[in-house]
């Protein structure tokens, strides 16, 4: 049994040591806001925070986890930067098709937590590698900026 | 006049000589320590040869299992994907491309037919069955230190196995190099013929390390540079290597460019788990050395590797000492004064994610590039080739695994991205070119290196 801190809350697992985290999100504890993309880190749906770092939950095993606290999609909007960026989100109409933006999101609020007033250089190499196959790079930039303006 | 013309004709031949008996005295791998070497009977400190006490009892077939790892056997008689020492593993050399054979027991295609004279006569001897010579891919002249027990144990276990009809692939070498016949000039050179003799002056410890990295390991074949001959110049042991491609590094006891840094239990690690914390981990053909073989030696034996790797003189060569502080988290700090920012684009996307801006994995620490060799190699040639063909290793500890970008990104970006990462993370930039990517390619290629090759 493998006790984790998932979005402030304690959970018990019954999961194999190797399992990649994504799969103990989704299958085990029905936290479905985090998606399965390509597997292979090159694609960022799957991102999630662990320690307060943005991580790749496809390749994260749980085991190596430890106490690092977990948050996901579905907790984001109860830290400051994440509510703002969820509303951002929702006054910018950024989402198309919405598979990449939990990751998107994630990634985001990630930046604004360590870096309060991005510019558009750190913007790109915080988030080169969430992809969006609907092109909404633009909206998300723009809403990330305005997030940050709230912010100050 | 003639008198002069006699006196330089001379110097020349006493030139000659003295090159070749220097190219000669260079193949004997422990001649470094001294001491005096002794029949394995005359050694006071018991038998070092063999399986390690805990495998004693065990039978015949189940030693030689041992051995054949110890030996490393199969990562080179294996073909990507192929049956386990079946052959067809590719070896692209300058002057041409030669392939393993296959030696499961198939009477047609394998070794079945071998009697035990003809196994010892390829192994101590690069002898064929039929007479032929083999090429020295085949690393004889390490394992002529192997006792005929144990070979003869390997061959039990091939002997165990089910044999496998894979019939040997043609080599495509051009002259002279096609030319079996002299390799019978070569052997006499650079294959001392001779069993393990151990060092009265040494522990049983160290020539325990001594026999598996030699006799057995045969460390020096990738990580021992080589002479004009291509025979190894043991004047600078363990001192690095290119090999297929990937550079095997210096191992030897220098602070800046070998393991000098390193603790004993950091060597320890890194031969029997592939990983060292603070100095990254095996990849390429390391990789497949610990996961086929080093990872299967008994914590006795790998320790022995230790010992015997620890006494190894210093030497220095090309590479700087290991930078081991994170590089900043920002993105826009740590930059090269002409780095290219292709390559920060390219790490932006595909790599920033796990091995993050600073170079510290939050995913993994298989995935941390500080402190790293090959991230500290102003070459960069094994970051390319890791960018290149990713890493794919199940081991005891788990699977582990980057992947394979060599598909997708051109060598262009190949290059920009390995120059980046060393700029960034190393102690030195690289600065290579998408043609020095393509040749990298080429060498660890498993297809056939047909521009040099005679048959195409």
């Amino acid at each position: 049994m493998l006790t984790l801190t998932i979005n402030g809350q304690s959970r018990e697992v019954d999961a194999p040591e190797d399992m990649p985290l994504l799969w103990v999100l989704r299958d085990h504890l029905g936290l479905v806001g985090t998606k399965y993309g390509c597997g292979i880190a090159q694609c960022g749906v799957c991102t999630v925070h662990v320690g307060g770092k943005p991580v790749r939950s496809c390749q994260l095993v749980v085991g190596d986890v430890g106490t690092r606290a977990v948050v996901t999609i579905e907790g984001v909007g109860s830290t400051p930067h994440g509510a703002r960026l969820q509303q951002a989100w929702m006054e910018g109409s950024v989402p198309q098709c919405g598979y990449c933006q939990a990751g998107q999101i994630m990634s985001a609020t990630a930046l604004l937590d360590s870096n309060p007033n991005p510019d558009d250089s750190d913007i790109d190499a915080a988030l080169a590698g969430n992809l969006c196959r609907c092109g909404t790079y633009i909206r998300i930039r723009r809403a990330i900026k305005n997030a940050a303006a709230k912010s100050a | 006049m003639k008198k002069i013309i006699g006196i330089g004709v001379a110097v020349v031949a006493a030139g000659a000589l003295g090159f070749a008996g220097w190219l000669f005295l260079g193949r004997d791998p422990m001649s470094f320590a001294g001491g005096r070497a002794v029949a394995l009977a005359d050694y006071k400190g018991g038998d070092v040869t063999g399986v390690p006490a805990q495998l004693a009892g065990a039978d015949l077939v189940k030693r030689g299992q041992y051995l054949v790892h110890a030996a490393d056997c199969q990562a080179c008689h294996t073909a990507p994907g192929g049956t386990p020492f079946a052959g067809g593993f590719a070896f692209n050399m300058p002057f041409g491309t030669i392939y393993s054979t296959n030696i499961t027991p198939d009477k047609q295609t394998g070794i079945g037919n071998y009697t035990d004279a003809q196994f010892l006569g390829a192994v101590h001897q690069g002898i064929r069955a039929d007479g032929e010579r083999l090429y020295p891919a085949m690393p004889y002249t390490s394992y002529t230190a192997m006792t005929d027990a144990d070979a003869l144990a390997i061959k039990a276990y091939l002997f165990s196995l089910a044999p496998v009809s894979a019939p040997p692939k043609q080599a495509q070498l051009s002259w002279p190099y096609n030319q079996r016949g002299l390799l019978a000039l070569w052997d006499v050179m650079f294959n001392p013929d001779e069993r393990f003799r151990p060092n009265n002056a040494q522990s049983p410890q160290w020539n325990r390390g001594a026999y598996l990295a030699e006799a057995m390991g045969h460390c020096g074949e990738c990580h021992t540079p080589r002479n004009v001959a291509y025979g190894l110049d043991n004047h600078r042991k363990f001192a690095g290597a290119l090999t297929a491609g990937w550079r095997a590094y210096n191992i030897t006891g220098d602070k800046n460019a070998g393991l000098g840094d390193w603790t004993d239990e950091d060597i320890y690690l890194y031969l029997s788990t592939g990983h060292a914390n603070g100095h990254g981990g095996a990849a390429g053909p390391m990789g497949e050395a610990t996961d086929n073989s080093l990872s299967y030696l008994v914590p006795d034996d790998a320790h022995a590797l230790v010992t015997y790797l620890r006494s190894i003189p210093a030497h220095t060569s090309d590479l700087p000492r290991t930078v081991t502080t994170p590089a900043p988290a920002s993105h826009k700090e740590g930059l090269m004064a002409d780095a290219d920012p292709r390559g920060e684009r390219i790490f932006a996307g595909a790599c920033a994610s796990c091995h993050d801006w600073t170079g510290v994995s939050p995913v993994t620490g298989y995935a941390t590039l500080t402190g790293v060799r090959a991230v500290n190699d102003p070459s960069a040639t094994n970051v390319a080739q890791t960018v290149i063909n990713g890493v794919d290793r199940k081991t005891s500890q788990g699977k582990i695994f980057m992947p394979a970008f060599g598909e997708g990104y051109s060598d262009d970006d190949i290059a920009a991205v390995a120059n980046y990462v060393t700029g960034r993370f190393g102690a030195k930039g690289a600065h290579l070119t998408g043609r020095d990517v393509a040749d990298l390619r080429r060498q660890a290629s498993q297809q056939p290196n047909s521009q040099e090759a005679p048959h195409g």
